[in-house]
């Protein structure tokens, strides 16, 4: 277990060092410089010049690569161009949002996808089973944006239940209740095709089981259906794991859309802000931070299914 | 003439710069209202302003990329030594007025302009504002010894105080500033120049004053989620007298459906920029929608030396082609005018009877066949897909491809981002190679950005257009400090340059904004800025 563990953990070098390498060439690479993003296309050429050399814009592609990288290692992801911020103190606060309504989302990714796939699996012909078969397909199949928007104009501007977008009341104090309801429809939004993808791959699985020998072995020696049903979600549960983690991933790095819509200050949006002003150490640290996560995620994946299935460790 | 042309321009450089960006779609600041105005003081309630753009770096004059929070924060926190009034003659373009300093006058070696600073003012930690102030502030922007010098700040700072020669207090209530060359207009590049308190920077450090910024403005900073919100309240000493407002906060909401969503649900009270779409339902809710003619234009950059275009009477052709009222009643529903000159409305050198380009095809098909067209041509524009200055960019193009197909000019749209475009023309080019390019500028107001606008001298001289009658009216009007003859030099100026269409001159944006019911005394100034003192919120 910890020789698979540090296996993966060593593989998880490189993909970050080419994920790195390939974002930093590429935003090198895009139209528009960070000089002019910040200074406005009439800046004296000695401004430019000064602010060029500073974020070391005057040194070979390569050069800065090493550079920017011997800084990451130590945690220094340098200075945002268009906010003269370190990039660190950017990237936290943000991560910390992304965190937040990525961990509400996927709550309501497994509670739903397992609560809709189990109502599948269990009467293969009866109405539940239809009747959870739509309710996923359509959370997967209807577009985000415009389910997003029908909440928005439902719920928040024409029965005014919940927030339309934010973190928190600005008219008011905040506090936990305050941030949860902020949370309501971003979550909802950012969590719908995960959730129907979810559903559908845990029925399909816990349908398998249900039907396999295993399922008549437990019924034949006397197990009610709630243990039965225990028992076979439990040999299910790889594959909810599998896709709950890629899910996960997905939704880190997935809900740009739902921050924009919402206002919410995550990593998207910062991200998405950097990039239209060519903040090159910005993009850098966010991309190499969600990368990481996504990673990581990627890992305890790996270390929760070999924990529950010994097969995969050998 | 050589060496001020260079100097102007560059500090012009630096205020175009602005300029652009604040085209790109930033919030813009006020300065404060009148002496008059404000008053009152609390109990004004909690005005929140949704923002079209990310918010700004905070420490005085860096912002950074976007103008957006520089109308709704920075002005707000900080003042110069001059700032715009905005609250009297809301008909006509602002005037410069004192602000920290009460007068100043000019020696008759046009460059030494003595200040006399406003007395009893306080900054909002409580620190006493005098000329050692200034000091401390301008050594912080144009001196590289200064420990409170940053590079950020230089770069920025150039922008407007580039022309600054030499500063030194004559005592502690006067300073004295002189200019590398005549610069008639130096008082107003002075309201950009703002001043914060030496205590709040030497105490934060000046690299972390973003984070603690101390002005004497009438808002004073309160906390922020950094590029999301900005939390301010109530400067109550405020010289003027403290605003009506308790608090002021500012929120990001770069998504127009969003901001739409956030003034109906109740989580703003104001919104900049509605998505003109949705004005009408908006108002049927009871929303108030205000507007008022600024120093804006949209307009294309015709390449004055390419093909076809180098005809005057080609560009006057494609001028009188468009119909402009259409496309500000039908696609911008009425958040814009017309524009029929290069003139934008708000400006001194605004003149209506040079109202030169009504609709008229038939006028613009006889130019076409005249300049040896008569089957018309083919070319192409290069178009960005957004910035809130540049309003409904795309639609407006494709609105003026069919104007311009009904005479034979057949359009090619290109479309590219804004970073891409404006970076383009740092380095004078047009992005995608097209004979044009789309875009919008403000701030026409400001003298400064003049000879970028129209001058040869320009940075970004992607059209390519010279007059030399035109470049010597500016360059003598810049440094007179006679406001009324500046102004008239200017008029005869912009006259020629619409004469030349070296434009498509399409439409001026009324800087539309839409408040709940329940906002209060807003004055709607003909300024990309606005004085939020007289601003209240009734629960």
């Amino acid at each position: 277990m910890t020789r698979f563990l540090l296996r993966r953990l060593l593989l998880a070098v490189p993909t970050l060092l080419g994920v790195s390498a390939v974002v930093f060439a590429t935003v090198a690479l895009v139209p528009g410089d960070p000089v002019t993003a910040f200074l406005g296309p009439g800046a004296p050429a000695e401004a430019r010049q000064a602010l060029a050399e500073r974020i070391g814009l005057d040194r070979p592609l390569p050069v800065r690569y090493l550079d920017w990288l011997g800084h990451a290692l130590t945690g220094d992801l340098g200075t945002s161009t268009s906010t003269q911020r370190p990039v660190a103190a950017l990237l936290l606060p943000a991560l910390g949002q992304t965190l937040t309504l990525t961990a509400a989302a996927f709550a309501l990714v497994l509670l739903g996808g397992v609560l809709l796939g189990t109502l599948g699996a269990l009467r293969p012909h009866g109405w539940t089973r239809r009747l959870s078969g739509a309710a996923a397909t359509l959370a997967v199949s209807a577009p985000q944006y415009s389910v997003a928007l029908l909440l928005t104009a439902v719920l928040a501007v024409h029965w005014r239940l919940l927030p339309a977008g934010g973190t928190h009341d600005a008219f008011g104090p905040g506090g936990t209740g305050d941030l949860l309801r902020h949370l309501v429809l971003p979550a909802t939004a950012a969590a719908l095709v995960p959730l129907g993808l979810t559903a559908k791959v845990h029925r399909a699985a816990l349908s398998g089981v249900l039907a396999s020998d295993l399922a008549d072995g437990l019924r034949a020696r006397g197990l009610g259906r709630a243990a039965v049903l225990r028992h076979c979600a439990h040999n299910a549960s790889p594959a909810l794991l599998t896709i709950g983690g890629l899910q996960l991933a997905y939704l880190l790095e997935g809900v740009v859309f739902v921050e924009t819509l919402y206002a919410w200050p995550g990593l998207g949006r910062l991200l998405y802000d950097a990039l239209t002003a060519r903040d090159l150490p910005l993009v850098q640290g966010g991309v190499l931070l969600v990368a990481t996560a996504f990673v990581g995620v990627n890992l305890l994946v790996d270390a929760a299914h070999a924990a529950i299935d010994p097969r995969v460790r050998s | 003439m050589t060496q001020h042309l260079r100097i102007r321009s560059r500090a012009a450089a630096a205020l175009a710069t602005a300029a652009l960006l604040a085209a790109t779609g930033c919030a813009s600041t006020s300065a404060g209202g009148d002496a008059a105005g404000g008053g009152g003081g609390g109990g004004g309630g909690t005005l929140v302003i949704g923002a079209t753009g990310k918010l700004p770096n905070l420490d005085t004059v860096i912002g950074g990329a976007g103008f957006e929070g520089k109308r709704l924060l920075s002005f707000q926190i900080y003042e110069g030594l001059t700032r715009y009034e905005l609250l009297k003659d809301t008909d006509k373009p602002p005037q410069v007025t004192g602000a920290l300093a009460e007068s100043w006058q000019v020696a008759p070696d046009k460059v030494t302009w003595t200040f006399a600073l406003r007395k009893g003012v306080t900054f909002q930690d409580g620190t006493a504002f005098d000329a050692d102030a200034v000091l401390f502030n301008l050594h912080r922007y144009l001196d590289k010894a200064s420990p409170e010098y940053t590079d950020a700040l230089g770069a920025a700072a150039k922008e407007y105080a580039g022309d600054i020669a030499s500063y030194r207090k004559t005592d502690d209530t006067h300073v004295e500033l002189v200019t590398s060359s005549p610069n008639g207009h130096f008082p107003e590049d002075l309201a950009h120049v703002l001043i914060a308190s030496p205590t709040a920077v030497r105490k934060s450090g000046s690299a972390n004053f973003s984070q603690h910024p101390v002005g004497t403005g009438p808002f004073a900073f309160a906390s922020q989620t950094e590029g999301q919100q900005v939390d301010l309240v109530a400067n109550k000493d405020y010289w003027r007298g403290a605003p009506r407002l308790e608090r002021l906060v500012v929120k990001a909401l770069p998504d127009p459906a969003a901001r739409t969503a956030a003034l109906r649900s109740g989580g703003a009270n104001w919104i900049e920029y509605p998505n003109p779409d949705d004005l009408e339902s908006l108002k049927a809710d009871g929303a108030q929608v205000l507007s008022n003619s600024y120093d804006h234009l949209w307009y294309w950059i015709l390449d004055t030396t390419k093909g076809p275009w180098a005809d005057v009477r080609v560009r006057q052709a494609a001028n009188y082609a468009i119909d402009r009222q259409a496309i500000a009643d039908n696609l911008l529903h009425g958040t814009a005018d017309p524009a029929y000159q290069a003139a934008p409305r708000a400006t001194a050198a605004y003149d209506q009877g040079d109202d030169r380009y009504a609709h008229d095809p038939a006028k613009a098909r006889q130019l076409l066949a005249e300049a040896g067209y008569p089957n018309g041509f083919a070319t192409s524009v290069t178009v960005p897909t957004g910035g809130s200055g540049n309003l409904l960019p795309v639609p407006i193009t494709e609105a003026l491809q069919r104007d311009l197909a009904a005479v034979g000019i057949k359009v090619d749209i290109r479309t590219t981002d804004w970073t891409t475009l404006i970076g383009a023309e740092a380095k004078g080019e047009v992005a995608l190679g097209s004979d044009a390019i789309a875009q919008s500028t403000t701030l026409f107001q400001s003298e400064a950005l003049l000879p970028l606008f129209i001058g040869s001298k320009s940075p970004f001289w992607t059209g390519h257009y010279a007059n030399a009658k035109v470049d010597e009216l500016i360059a003598t009007a810049a440094a007179n400090p006679d406001q009324s003859a500046r102004q008239a030099a200017y008029r005869t100026a912009l006259r020629q340059v619409t004469e030349d269409a070296p434009w498509l001159f399409v439409v001026n944006d009324r800087n539309p904004r839409a408040l709940a019911p329940s906002v209060h005394g807003l004055v709607q100034p003909q300024s990309w800025f606005l004085d939020l003192t007289t601003v209240s919120v009734t629960k």
